[in-house]
């Protein structure tokens, strides 16, 4: 095992810098939105930068920090390290960074006069470390431990204006789910320790897929339970159905900005959660490695777990995409609409999982990838939309389209994306994982039917806004009123851009300059994405 | 022809389309020097079809094919070639958007966007045309549908938004099963990429029944754009709420992707999918030929009486394609392109009689002719050319989809050519109604046709002798194409 340098966490110290900065910044007083907002984009930037050059993008090589020498090896798999550095583990610190970085740059635009700016921008840097350590785990305790570094910022992230009893309700609903997650998390692992003696990932994979074991102080049955238990615990971070119906109270009620954090970035790191947890034991007997010789013993192949795991993930990708698509039919809410679509979605990432093959992991990589352009842009917009006077309400929105022609254009793009049209990354994601699940036969094809009717299914909604907001005439337009003068204080400047505001209208921009770019030339983030996944197969 | 024509003839409708859109009110004259340029790459496509070089053939011509997503087990070029089938109904979109420019010149609201949309929709067309690779024809072909629920739903009739829904969903439904149908062609018969050639060549190993099932998956996936009964229902709305240019884009080109689809990417890369399921190919047709022409009948709209009477005809379309012989694919494409034709002028007819009178309501109008004597001579033109009057262009179509029926089916023939009567019957029963008699309906005095509607329907109108009196100018090219290959 080589000894990490402390250089391979760059990102992370980054984000640690920036948030202590900004906590500190505020505590003296210095507390201009766009002062704090600027040192967490600063933060967020470099840090994706030096990931991106760890994943080799070329442009950036000189900033790589991690060792080549280290990525790719698995310190984790017999060493029982807490850390991996692999090339997986990148791609998602990568979306997870540019998630919180999409959000930052959003929340610049902020009315400047709002209170918290720096508890705000603070807790999202936090989140998003906690996403990016998770993005490192090779143990479960560390996981689990770096998922609720995630969980507890985002909890006081959903409640931080203090003010809207909408968002306390999000923030306690939240913070009450999300404590029996955990609780169940862990209890799950505790039968996995208390079965194998380790919570070191790869292990576990390996004693679970083994017929042969060390010692055992439980049985089979037990460690199954367990893994049981982490599939509900996790499933609640994935928003699955069944242990989805708190997130949509949640998406709700957060600020919209934190909305789109939540959906576009906290949610994945249950996928990717689910990933580290769950391949090993799925994926072991479909590549056998080298025979896993270890005194006094060579394990022979034991299957036992493979193909319950498969059933449950396909199971609970196509109840959740179904479910989350039915329901999303039914919304007569935007923010409520995106957070059921952000479900359904959810349940196509699952797909990938139960299929585990390399083309299907890089599928769900992809979808992952995807949603954080469209889904957090649509969040992103719908927050621009409300602060230039259009209620929440899909009936709101008549005539939008035509009375902001740049946000329609970018919300239209996002939605068309969601649907999966082509010529957008929405598109080319289901399309990679759909044909992943044909390419791996069986009964696997059936999980891409699934998702296709789903997709169809999910159609009818984006198309129903796309009508209001382009097809329909606006209502009469009540003079917009800010909310600064119905509170009797002087009234704020209207933000640049046509009340959209800089950094939002950037960030707006790059979502849908990316859905559009990478939906008609995705082959460079598909080979990489294609590479990490093999790569990670190959250390199972 | 040397150089990638057909590349540049996208590019051309790409550029052409960006640059509308931003045009404004000057958007008319960027479409139609678009339209010019199509017309005259599409002349190019022509002549370098002729060269003999090429010859009689059955391969494509001035193909390209460019990598544009390759991993370990997807292979997706960007790939486009042209045979004689696909050639001429890329000819049917040069035409066709020229006349939809040229007749909707006066179009004041959203200029920019109304000829955008117009250009983008034929883009999409054309792409589907030429595209030789599953996911870049499925590209294509949904291209399509976004530009015309935007025609549909912001410049249509009364209940347009409805029309517009309700289309975009159908025929998504139908697109989405047809690409996972494709897919599932290509990854289990172990093609080595998406690509038109290596599909079909892979898939001639599929076991029949695998071929069978897959076929009738295409069959609901293409025949939604048919449309086939009972997945037509979109369309009587559809057209009928649409602007006049959205109905004639939807009916001369919409139509004929499903049938061009069928052919390319169901017969020929499932022949024996189609040698089996051809008895239900041959009901559906049948039901779809009876259903449009005696739902034609009862009619008093002008406008749904053409868009019932194209459920007739792509039925016939349909039947010549099931036929699976030389001759019956021949006629398949020629009644595709004088369908295309006809329908885009009669639509153009209803449209210029709704607005000159006021009413497309066939019983409420008459006395036409002395009135408005061009939009006449206009509308018998596209009638008596719908019914299969000899010397007009459907003539040898059907004439030879008769032929080719009877050489498969023998007395089967009887159905298409007894809903021939009827159809014949309708047309008559509309003109003697509408045009003749005591003037009734709409002012007493009327401005016959303005000049661009004039010069649209005038070429239409040109075509369709034209072509009747010398269909070999597209028999010709119809041949360099599988047709030659089929028993």
């Amino acid at each position: 095992m080589t000894a990490l340098p402390w250089s391979a966490f760059t990102p992370e110290l980054l984000l640690l810098g920036a948030a202590l900065l900004v906590f500190l910044l505020d505590s003296v007083g210095l507390r201009r939105l766009e002062l704090l907002g600027g040192v967490a984009v600063a933060g967020l930037v470099l840090a994706l930068g030096s990931v991106l050059a760890d994943l080799g993008f070329a442009p950036l090589a000189g900033l790589s920090t991690a060792p080549a020498a280290s990525v790719n090896v698995p310190f984790g798999l017999l060493g029982g390290s807490l850390v991996d550095l692999t090339t997986f583990g990148f791609v998602f610190q990568a979306i997870f960074l540019t998630t919180g970085l999409l959000v930052a740059l959003a929340s610049t635009s902020r009315p400047s006069h709002e209170r918290g700016a720096g508890v705000f921008f603070g807790l999202l840097l936090l989140a998003t470390l906690g996403m990016t350590l998770a993005a490192l785990a090779a143990d479960l305790l560390f996981l689990l431990l770096a998922i609720e570094v995630t969980g507890i910022s985002t909890y006081l992230l959903v409640g931080y204006t203090r003010r809207d009893p909408l968002g306390l309700e999000a923030a306690m609903k939240m913070y009450l789910i999300g404590a029996l997650s955990a609780a169940l998390s862990f209890f799950g692992a505790g039968l996995l320790y208390a079965t194998y003696g380790t919570t070191s990932l790869g292990v576990l994979g390996a004693y679970a897929t083994y017929a042969v074991r060390p010692p055992l102080f439980g049985t089979d049955a037990l460690a199954l339970v367990g893994y049981a238990f982490l599939i509900v615990g996790v499933g609640f971070k994935v928003t699955a159905v069944p242990f989805h119906a708190w997130a949509v109270d949640v998406y709700d009620g957060a600020p919209t900005d934190v909305s789109a954090f939540l959906s576009g970035g906290s949610k994945k790191v249950g996928i990717f959660a689910y990933f580290l947890i769950f391949l090993v034991p799925i994926e072991f007997v479909a590549h056998p490695p080298t025979p896993l010789c270890v005194a006094p013993t060579c394990w022979a192949i034991d299957a036992s777990f493979r193909v319950p795991l498969q059933v449950a993930f396909a199971v609970l990708a196509v109840v959740t995409m179904t479910v989350g698509n039915v329901l999303a039919l039914m919304q007569t809410e935007m923010k409520r609409l995106l957070a059921y679509s952000s479900i359904s979605q959810a349940g196509y990432m699952l797909i990938g999982l139960s299929v585990a093959t390399a083309p299907a992991i890089a599928g769900a990589e992809l979808q992952v990838f995807a949603h954080v352009f469209m889904k957090t842009g649509a969040f992103l917009v719908v927050a621009a939309v409300a602060g230039l006077g259009v209620g929440p309400k899909v009936a709101d929105w008549k005539g939008v389209g035509l009375r902001f022609p740049l946000l329609g254009v970018a919300f239209a793009a996002m939605l068309l994306s969601l649907a999966g049209i082509p010529l957008t990354v929405g598109f080319v994601s289901k399309f990679v994982l759909f044909s992943a699940a044909v390419e791996a036969r069986g009964w696997f094809v059936w999980l891409a039917v699934a998702g296709l009717l789903n997709s169809a299914l999910s159609v009818f909604y984006y198309a129903r806004v796309l009508k209001t907001m382009y097809l329909e005439r606006p209502a009469p337009v009540a003079v917009a009123v800010p909310a600064g003068a119905v509170l009797g204080g002087s009234t704020p400047p209207a933000l640049p851009f046509g009340g959209v505001g800089i950094g939002r209208s950037i960030a707006i921009g790059l979502s849908t300059a990316a859905i559009f770019a990478f939906g008609v030339y995705p082959q460079p983030v598909l080979a990489a994405l294609q590479s990490a996944a093999t790569h990670l197969l190959q250390l199972l | 022809m040397t150089g990638p024509i057909l590349s540049v003839a996208l590019a051309t409708l790409l550029v052409g389309t960006v640059v509308t859109f931003a045009a404004g009110r000057f958007a008319r004259y960027v479409a139609a020097a678009v339209s010019a340029a199509f017309l005259a790459e599409i002349a190019a496509m022509f002549l370098g079809f002729s060269a003999p070089a090429f010859g009689v053939t059955t391969s494509f011509v001035e193909s390209q094919t460019v990598p544009w997503i390759s991993v370990s087990w997807l292979h997706v070029d960007y790939a486009v070639g042209l045979d004689g089938i696909s050639l001429v109904l890329v000819l049917l979109t040069g035409i066709l958007q020229a006349v939809t420019v040229a007749y909707s010149w006066n179009e004041t609201r959203r200029p920019g966007a109304w000829f955008g949309l117009v250009l983008l929709t034929c883009l999409g067309c054309f792409g589907v045309f030429v595209a030789l690779d599953i996911l870049l024809f499925f590209v294509f072909w949904e291209v399509v549908l976004v530009p015309m629920f935007f025609i549909i739903g912001f410049w249509g009739g009364p209940r347009r938004r409805y029309a517009a829904l309700k289309f975009f969903l159908y025929t998504h439904v139908a697109s989405v099963t047809m690409l996972v149908a494709l897919l599932v062609t290509a990854f289990y018969s172990g093609a080595t990429s998406l690509n038109f050639d290596s599909v079909a060549t892979a898939a001639q190993g599929l076991a029949v029944t695998t071929q069978v099932v897959l076929f009738v998956a295409l069959l609901f996936g293409f025949g939604v754009k048919f449309p086939i009964v009972p997945f037509h229902t979109w369309l009587p709305d559809a057209h009928v709420e649409a602007p006049t240019g959205g109905s004639v884009l939807l009916a001369g080109l919409l139509l004929k992707l499903g049938g061009y689809g069928l052919i390319r990417w169901g017969l020929e890369i499932l022949p024996r999918g189609l040698a089996v399921a051809a008895p239900l190919l041959y009901a559906v047709a049948f039901v779809s030929i009876v259903w449009g022409a005696v739902v034609s009948l009862g009619q008093r709209d002008l406008k749904r009486l053409v868009a019932y009477s194209s459920i007739n005809h792509m039925g016939i379309v349909l039947l010549a394609i099931a036929l699976y012989s030389s001759l019956g694919l021949l006629a398949a494409v020629l009644l595709m392109f004088a369908h295309g034709i006809v329908s885009a002028l009669l639509f153009m007819v209803s449209g210029s009689v709704h607005h000159t009178y006021g009413t497309r309501d066939i019983s409420s109008l008459g006395g036409i002719t002395p009135r408005t004597p061009v939009l006449s001579t206009m509308t018998m033109t596209g009638s008596l050319a719908s019914l299969g009057l000899p010397a007009l262009i459907s003539f040898p179509a059907e004439f030879t989809a008769l032929l080719a029926t009877w050489d498969k089916i023998g007395f089967w023939v009887l159905i298409p050519l007894g809903t021939l009567v009827v159809t014949a019957a309708f047309y008559l029963w509309m003109m003697q109604r509408m045009l003749f008699g005591p003037a009734k309906g709409g002012p007493p005095e009327a401005h016959d046709l303005p000049v661009p509607e004039l010069v649209a329907m005038g070429a239409l109108a040109l075509l369709a002798v034209v072509y009747g009196i010398l269909p070999d100018l597209l028999v010709h090219f119809i041949q360099m194409s599988p047709v030659v290959g089929l028993p």
